[in-house]
């Protein structure tokens, strides 16, 4: 039976800096993410809260250990694990990763959720950055949320779902052929509409096509796998669930763009939702197995029309593709109503309706935009992009290959209101907005109200002098002459709705922690 | 919260050209030919600040 589809998105930001030769990437990153946590008082002398890294295995496989290394985890010491992690009131987790500063958005039941999250993850970056003004006034530092630096590097909008635990052990353990069936030729097509577009041949080199739809295809070359920054794969295989792995499994995935458009954004969690819940309930019985799925990924990134052979033989558009999905997602209701992932019916209109955009959209050889009729050039990212460098083509006369736009590229994604370009334009009224800017706004300070995220959140707001760890699916107290530790290993629990009124009767901690021990009920 | 309120819901009607989403040239309102003029106007400084040295100044180290 299906569980609802809690997602959560982590945004690594790419990072420049100028004026300081000597500020490394590293520092300028943990300036940011300490500068705000001393904002938010995270930074008291009287707050000493770690990150918890004891649940992450990187190195262990969800399929055994076939890739395993017995290294594991590097070791953090408490002094460094400050200076790169702040966990936030918010639910969510702002810290340095190796070289960049990185989001990750709390637990959302929505996709509309889990976009806002990420737009509010903008939003605390930007504060960083303007109280890092402060700390190094002559130092610009701006940062850029997309995927790629044009020089052959990559880095991640990763995607997390939570999925039954025997559905997540057949599709891609016992029976990853399942995977091969769904799930992967559902998530290499999904581009056509999730894509954010990338002027430029592959992986810096000088070949291939002069603007393509992913900005991550170049960059996958495996199904399954551990690895995140070479030999990537599609779906991360890591051993590493943040809940009950009895119940729940986490599917990471690592192949998606980061969406700058909301109505692209929503559309990509809010797709891959329907399609996991359709799998998790055995709806879906058809077999779309690609050929040569990675193959076929950096294909339909450089020709949305291309046709990509599936084992069968049969030979498909990404958008044929699409619509099977969509057809099954159309007729599917959920074995239990109560898990229906929410605003499923825009999410499905949205997805026909860019289908269909999508089959009338006609670009020229030369990626002209020679006609658009529903107008997904307000709406997906990939095409925005093409049209505002088609624009520039033509005022300024430059062909493809052009270095500046490449530069139009990148600036698309500077995630400042006043320089960025998808911001201006934006601004200007080019795009279709979704959301409402109270609504990022909130998810700024405020965890969602229907996930642990809030339970979460709640003891960083009142409590974050005695919190002394916190990670996903734990928060741990020093009560001086104890440790107490509060799990939190069901994600659908923690939430406002079971756990106000407790808070609302706790002054400290103890307090807290008695009355969960007094119901009987832990989240 | 989120779930109170209303998404608009995409139409499939083909949008007017006069429609504030339309971007074909000539038959622009005036509003929207001034809104593209600035939007030119700004990618164009843009570009021009950032010069073609931009792009060696960006180089990053990988994320995990």
């Amino acid at each position: 039976m299906s569980i609802p589809k809690i997602v959560g998105i982590e945004q690594e930001y790419a990072i420049k800096i100028k004026g300081d030769e000597n500020l490394s990437f590293f520092d300028a990153s943990c300036t940011l993410v300490n500068a705000y946590a001393r904002r938010l008082g995270l930074r008291d002398p009287k707050v000493n809260m770690l990150w918890d890294y004891g649940h992450e295995t990187p190195y262990q496989d969800i399929r055994g250990d076939l890739f395993g290394k017995n290294t594991g985890q590097q070791i953090v010491g408490e002094k460094e694990n400050r200076l790169i992690n702040a966990g936030l009131p918010n639910g969510a987790r702002l810290y340095t990763d190796h070289a960049h500063p990185e989001y990750s958005t709390p637990e959302c039941l929505s996709a509309r959720d889990a976009l806002a999250c990420d737009k509010a993850g903008e939003i605390i970056l930007r504060e960083g950055l303007k109280l890092m003004r402060d700390i190094l006034p002559f130092t610009s530092v701006t940062l850029y949320k997309n995927n790629t630096d044009q020089q052959g590097h990559s880095y991640g909008c990763h995607e997390n779902y939570l999925m039954a635990a025997h559905a997540h052990e057949a599709c891609l353990v016992s029976h990853p052929e399942r995977a091969l069936k769904t799930l992967i030729p559902f998530l290499v097509t999904r581009q056509i509409f999730a894509g954010s577009g990338k002027t430029g041949a592959r992986n810096g080199e000088n070949s291939g096509p002069p603007y393509q739809i992913s900005q991550r295809a170049d960059f996958m070359e495996n199904l399954f796998g551990l690895e995140t920054m070479y030999a990537r794969p599609l779906i991360n295989t890591r051993r590493e669930h943040h809940a009950d792995p009895k119940r729940f499994r986490r599917l990471h995935l690592i192949l998606g763009d980061a969406n700058m458009c909301e109505f692209a954004g929503l559309l990509k969690l809010g797709s891959t939702q329907l399609v996991l819940q359709m799998l998790e309930d055995d709806f879906i019985d058809c077999d779309l197995t690609l050929k040569n799925p990675i193959e076929a990924n950096k294909q339909i990134s450089g020709n949305l029309g291309c046709v990509v052979e599936l084992a069968d033989g049969r030979k498909l558009t990404a958008v044929q593709i699409q619509r099977e999905f969509l057809a099954y997602a159309q007729k599917f209701q959920p074995t239990d109503p109560s898990s229906r992932v929410p605003d499923d019916d825009l999410i499905l209109n949205s997805w026909s309706y860019v289908l269909d955009g999508l089959e009338q959209l006609k670009l020229s050889a030369d990626m002209v935009i020679e006609d658009d009729p529903l107008l997904l050039s307000r709406r997906l990212d990939w095409v925005l992009k093409l049209w505002i460098m088609n624009r520039y083509r033509e005022g300024q006369n430059v062909t493809w290959g052009h270095p500046l736009l490449t530069v139009l590229d990148l600036q698309y994604h500077n995630i400042d209101g006043q320089e960025g370009i998808f911001y201006r334009t934006e601004d200007q009224g080019f795009t279709e907005r979704l959301l409402t800017k109270d609504e990022i706004a909130r998810f700024a300070y405020a965890a969602p109200d229907n996930t642990r995220a809030w339970f979460r959140g709640k003891c960083l707001e009142k409590f974050p002098e005695e919190i002394y760890l916190v990670n996903w699916e734990v928060v741990g107290f020093d009560q001086g002459d104890i440790y107490r530790v509060v799990p939190l290993l069901n994600p659908l629990k923690g939430t406002r709705d079971q756990y106000q009124k407790i808070f609302d009767q706790s002054r400290n901690a103890r307090e807290l922690i008695a009355l969960l021990e007094s119901d009987s009920i832990e989240p | 919260m989120a779930e109170a309120q209303k998404f608009k819901q995409p139409t499939k009607k083909k949008p007017k050209k006069e429609d504030e989403g339309s971007t074909a040239p000539g038959e622009l309102s005036s509003k929207k030919k001034k809104q593209l003029k600035v939007l030119d106007e700004f990618i164009e400084g843009v570009l021009q600040e950032a010069g073609e040295e931009f792009l060696d100044e960006f180089k990053q180290v990988e994320g995990q």
